[in-house]
């Protein structure tokens, strides 16, 4: 790299900022709206910082219930993905070399098999299984954990599988003939030599299962029943109409991976620094020593400020009160409101204006039929599924222009962080 | 082959042994193939309501299939072209999209493959997962608050006099395309990565010694190595893009539908599980010709996918 | 000491497939013998001790140790401990927890286990370092860490799989003597694999030498090196010079060859060879290095040979002259340094001579490729 010219560096250093922007851009804007007041998600206008979307969140009981059900569907896929996954990877490794190809092309597939026909396939299989069988239309063979569970497995084991595979090759066989040798069991000399060298693949896989688990909207979406996850009941919410909860929500889980990710960095760092300076292993997964903590680790440093910056956000949330700066804004917008006439008509003239620019509805939807409010609120994000969400969608937007301190249930800023919300938030910091 | 399984149970024990013998099993069969199987038979069914399943009615039937290329009986048309064109687009759109992460991501695939590593790519590297981690739905959430009516490039194009109204990025499908790249840059990364950090950085060296340009160097010399990782990645991108749900059901225009969500209608809301099924066979039938024959055109093999 | 436990193989074939490992071995090792498999990388020698050990089973034939079949039985139920090529220690185990395997898989309490690890480490001169991982070793270290785990375990029969190859010469010469030391001290049967002749000669009462999976010879180790039974073993077990021919005449325990360079000469039949060979088979004829000698005296014609000088070289012990005989013959002498110089310029003609005796004839086969 160092002989490049000076163009090119230029070139690739914009070039890196622009790509990390549109990576991480959305991200940050998504968390900036989670602390504005206005009831669509938006970064402008601002209108007043608030916690109030949290507390929205927090009181949620569909996304709560849904993040019951994405820990329950997440908890028994990584056991099974992990298992299948482990049970794949060793089979591989010991498989009649004519069927290697075959077994691996069959165990890899359901990577690049689409997730919706994951779904589908599950559905309809485990519904013959269960009319075979002759049980009822409740057994356990439709619930929707059951059908879940097992449709998210069939490809995270895959991924298990490829996660064990790779630490797999760098296995020697001969630790197990020589467990055996000394008179250990298959089932010890696998418990006691090999299963504690696939450890950390067995780590790294349970939380790639998890994720993917948790995260899994494609397959989940056909075999959820009775039990939305997270997953499916945050694709309702922003199907049918969203508000900033969902931001919040994104939010903090943000910055819980952040500080995971973080913590991992910090970890593998100390582990390499240890390892270079010729430090016993012993000693790289002992205890926090404060002055090596973050001697050459950068990562650690922003992770301390990181951890700060986040107790200290709670911290204030406890007794910050929009509830000024609300009063303040609310003036404002009556100032304007006696300017209405005029707004209203710069409001026409920009409908002309637009109806010029578009044309005549080509598409021939059901949103030619709504008027479109202009501008500084949100379009109905057509949902050609549902015309009446359109109605819904329409009226939020109604909502949207009328001051804030007149929708209902949102009065009480001051306390909108109310200690009781906290707890339930702590422990995830 | 018995010799096979006798050398298995010496190696592993009895207990052991079935355990994973079960294991793989129960995947293998109970989770990839029957399914896959069920599927495929349910989409040659007569959609019929559950009583009289298993009666004289249900038999075999060509009529799901018939449906997506044909049309309801009685179309004057002759052909389904309101699905046909769903399903083509569809392809084209993902074509497009990987094709779209190709670009983006081949330059930071060679530049973090080719940098010596350190504390800063390790950042760079951790700042590219991120973004994974975070819910597929939360994603495309986030591109309709950026491109909605009142996003920021909206109110931003405004604010400066650009456009005097917002633009509909939605109905242009600019923000799905956008979204699309968005949750799949990381698919097309590491693969290219993996293979770019293999090439050892002597090669370019002698080829920059040689004399040639930065773009005879990538012609002739990184991307031929990284094409394993290429189509490897462009494979996945494809795959996804064209099995994408949440995303065009977010961020998707209202006049443009993706093949998935025809599928979804068929079973959360028409009911018929055999035209879904049938559409859904479709779907990974055509998957699978495009990527054996990507593998075939470029000569890579199935080891390479997923690595 | 013999009454160790001993090993016999009769008739033991190993296939893979079509390919034959080991083809008809007929082995008979005694209670308490270091036996030692000598052979080149790929000649079936570690396929006799998995096969020994339980990790294959023959494809005929049967394994018994101490007499007793073990046919079916896998390594874990076997009297016998094997120490891998590459050691195999547990990286995970600390060095007293590796020791003890052994001892844990059969349910040993921890403090037991510990005093066992402290008698062993003090036998291996490791005292106070069990609680040490394997990777903070050192290579010799480490070696006597597997010895001692092996140990541990209370075996019959000690296989050993290369187990000094991946050490430096000084090591492995002292891990030698450690060896056979400790081998006469616990007294049980070892089997030893290398293709390290010096190693198989220093420290076996008995080598068997292997080639493409057929076990040539099985004796011990002056046997092998001065009489060996094949040309394969006498090519491959130190250095020599081989002169091709006919046999023209057998008398007495020696016979004369007609080579087509070097004309008749003279040496003796291999005693496995005796009786085997008649006039005119081919047959080869092998005398090491050091057997040659400027001949002083007129030595009879036909143990005498022209040679010129292409250059000589001094190797501390020795010095080692490389000639070339009539028709390009190419041959090495070693004579021992004993204070004078005996550097020779190229060109010099040299006569050498040998004692008949030290010639061996065997009847022509495949050589030890370099």
């Amino acid at each position: 790299m160092k002989t490049e010219s000076p163009l090119i560096r230029f070139g690739l250093a914009i070039y890196l900022v622009l790509f990390f922007t549109y990576l991480l851009g959305p991200l940050v804007l998504m968390g900036i709206t989670a602390f504005n007041s206005a009831s669509f998600p938006q970064v402008t206008p601002w209108e007043v910082f608030s916690f109030e979307w949290f507390t929205t969140l927090f009181n949620d009981k569909r996304i709560l219930s849904g993040i019951g059900n994405s820990l329950i569907v997440g908890f028994f896929t990584v056991i099974l993905s992990v298992a299948m996954g482990l049970a794949g990877a060793l089979m591989l490794t010991q498989i009649w070399p004519k069927l290697r190809a075959t077994f691996y092309t069959v165990i890899i597939a359901p990577i690049l098999i689409p997730g919706v026909v994951l779904g589908i396939s599950t559905l309809v299989f485990w519904d013959r299984v269960n009319i075979m069988l002759g049980l009822s239309d409740d057994s356990f063979l439709r619930n929707g954990i059951f059908l879940t569970v097992l449709g998210q497995a069939t490809f995270i084991s895959s991924y298990c599988m490829l996660v064990f595979v790779a630490r797999l090759q760098r296995y020697d066989l001969g630790l197990t003939e020589a467990a055996l040798d000394l008179g250990a069991t298959h089932v010890q000399a696998f418990r006691k030599i090999q299963l504690p060298f696939l450890m950390p693949a067995v780590g790294s896989a349970a939380v790639l299962a998890f994720l993917a688990s948790f995260e899994n909207y494609n397959t989940t979406t056909f075999t959820f029943q009775d039990y939305p996850t997270l997953t499916i009941e945050l694709a309702q919410k922003v199907r049918y109409g969203i508000d900033p909860s969902v931001s919040a929500l994104a939010f903090i889980i943000v910055v819980i991976t952040v500080f995971f990710a973080l913590l991992n960095e910090v970890k593998t760092r100390r582990a390499q620094l240890a390892i270079a300076n010729g430090a016993p292993v012993g000693a790289v997964s002992g205890s926090f020593k404060m002055p090596g903590f973050f001697s050459g680790n950068p990562a650690a440093v922003v992770l301390t400020l990181f951890v700060a910056v986040v107790v200290g956000t709670i911290a204030y949330s406890q007794f910050y009160d929009p509830e000024p700066a609300k009063a303040v804004l609310l003036k404002e917008k009556r100032a304007a409101q006696q300017l209405r006439i005029k707004a209203l008509q710069e409001r026409v003239r920009l409908q002309r204006l637009e109806k010029k620019l578009k044309g005549p509805d080509i598409f021939g939807s059901g949103n030619s039929k709504v008027p479109q409010p202009p501008s500084k609120s949100a379009s109905p994000f057509g949902n050609v599924f549902a015309p009446t969400n359109l109605e819904k969608a329409a009226g939020t937007n109604k909502d949207e222009k009328k001051p804030a301190p007149k929708k209902p249930g949102t009065s009480a800023f001051g306390n909108v962080f109310a200690p009781t919300n906290l707890e339930k938030a702590a422990p995830k910091e | 082959m018995n010799g096979f399984m006798k050398e298995y149970f010496r190696r592993n024990g009895m207990l052991l042994g079935w355990t994973l013998l079960f294991l793989v099993g129960f995947w293998v069969i109970m989770l990839i193939i029957l399914p896959q199987i069920s599927m495929l038979d349910f989409s040659f069914r007569n959609h019929l309501p559950p009583p009289e399943m298993g009666g004289p009615k249900d038999t075999y039937t060509l009529v799901n299939y018939k449906f997506l290329i044909f049309g309801a009986q009685g179309n004057e048309d002759g052909y389904n072209k309101v699905d046909l064109l769903v399903f083509l687009r569809t392809l084209i759109a993902a074509a497009f999209v990987t094709i779209l992460d190709l670009l983006i991501c081949y330059p930071i695939a060679y530049y973090l493959g080719q940098s010596k590593g350190g504390g800063y790519i390790r950042i760079l590297v951790l700042l590219l997962i991120i973004p994974y981690w975070i819910n597929e739905i939360l994603r495309a959430f986030a591109f309709r608050i950026i491109f909605g009516d009142s996003g920021v490039i909206n109110e931003f194009l405004m604010l400066f006099s650009i456009i005097d109204s917002p633009i509909d990025f939605i109905r242009a499908n600019i923000a799905l395309y956008a979204g699309l790249s968005y949750a799949y840059i990381l698919l097309m990364i590491f693969p290219m990565y993996n293979v770019i950090e293999s090439l050892d950085r002597n090669q370019i060296e002698a080829a920059r010694d040689m004399g040639a340009s930065w773009y005879m160097i990538h012609k002739r010399v990184v991307i031929p190595f990284a094409k394993p990782g290429i189509s490897s990645g462009c494979t996945m991108v494809f795959m996804l893009s064209a099995g994408a749900l949440a995303a065009p059901q977010i961020l998707g225009g209202p006049s443009s539908l993706w093949f998935t969500q025809l599928i979804y209608q068929w079973f959360n809301q028409g009911g018929n599980w055999p035209q879904g099924s049938a559409y859904a066979v479709v779907l990974l039938l055509t998957c699978i010709v495009i990527v054996l024959s990507v593998m075939r055109i470029f000569k890579v093999n199935m080891g390479d996918i997923g690595k | 000491m013999s009454s160790g436990v001993g090993v016999d193989l009769q008739d033991m074939w190993i296939k893979f497939g079509d390919f034959v490992a080991v083809r008809e071995a007929n082995v008979n090792i005694k209670g308490g013998e270091f036996f030692s498999f000598l052979g080149p990388s790929g000649c079936g020698k570690t396929t006799i001790l998995r096969a020994v050990s339980g990790f294959l089973e023959p494809s005929d034939g049967k394994v018994l140790i101490g007499g007793n079949d073990m046919a079916g039985k896998g390594p874990n139920e076997r009297p016998t401990a094997l120490i891998f090529q590459n050691l195999a220690l547990f990286p995970l185990m600390k060095v007293w927890e590796n020791i003890t395997f052994s001892m844990e898989v059969r349910g040993a309490s921890a403090d037991e286990r510990r005093k066992r690890a402290d008698e062993l480490l003090d036998m291996i001169a490791l005292s106070g370092q069990g609680d040490k991982l394997p990777s903070e070793l050192s290579g010799g270290q480490k070696q006597r860490v597997a010895i001692a785990r092996a140990l541990c375990a209370q075996p019959d029969v000690l296989l050993l799989d290369e187990p000094l190859s991946a050490l430096d010469l000084k090591l492995r010469q002292h891990m030698r003597t450690e060896l056979r030391e400790i081998q006469k001290r616990v007294g049980i049967t070892f089997i030893y694999i290398t293709h390290d002749q010096g190693e198989a000669l220093t420290m076996s009462d008995s080598v068997a030498v292997m080639k493409a999976g057929i076990i040539d010879q099985i004796s011990d180790g002056k046997s092998i090196y001065d009489d060996p039974a094949t040309a394969f073993v006498a090519s491959f077990v130190g250095e020599n010079n081989v002169f091709r021919g006919k046999i023209s005449k057998i008398i007495d325990g020696q016979a004369i060859i007609d080579t087509n360079r070097t004309g008749l000469l003279r040496g003796r039949v291999s005693s496995m060879a005796q009786g085997k060979l008649s006039v005119g088979d081919d047959a080869m004829m092998f005398i090491r290095p050091e057997a040659l000698d400027i001949s002083e005296e007129k030595s009879a014609s036909d143990t005498r040979i022209i040679a010129n000088v292409r250059h000589s070289e001094f190797e501390g012990q020795s010095y080692n002259v490389f000639m070339e005989g009539s028709a390009g013959k190419e041959m090495k002498m070693a004579l021992t340094n004993r204070g004078e110089t005996r550097l020779y310029d190229a060109d010099v003609e040299l006569t050498l001579g040998y004692d008949a005796n030290q010639a061996v004839i065997v009847p022509a086969g495949e050589l030890a490729s370099e």
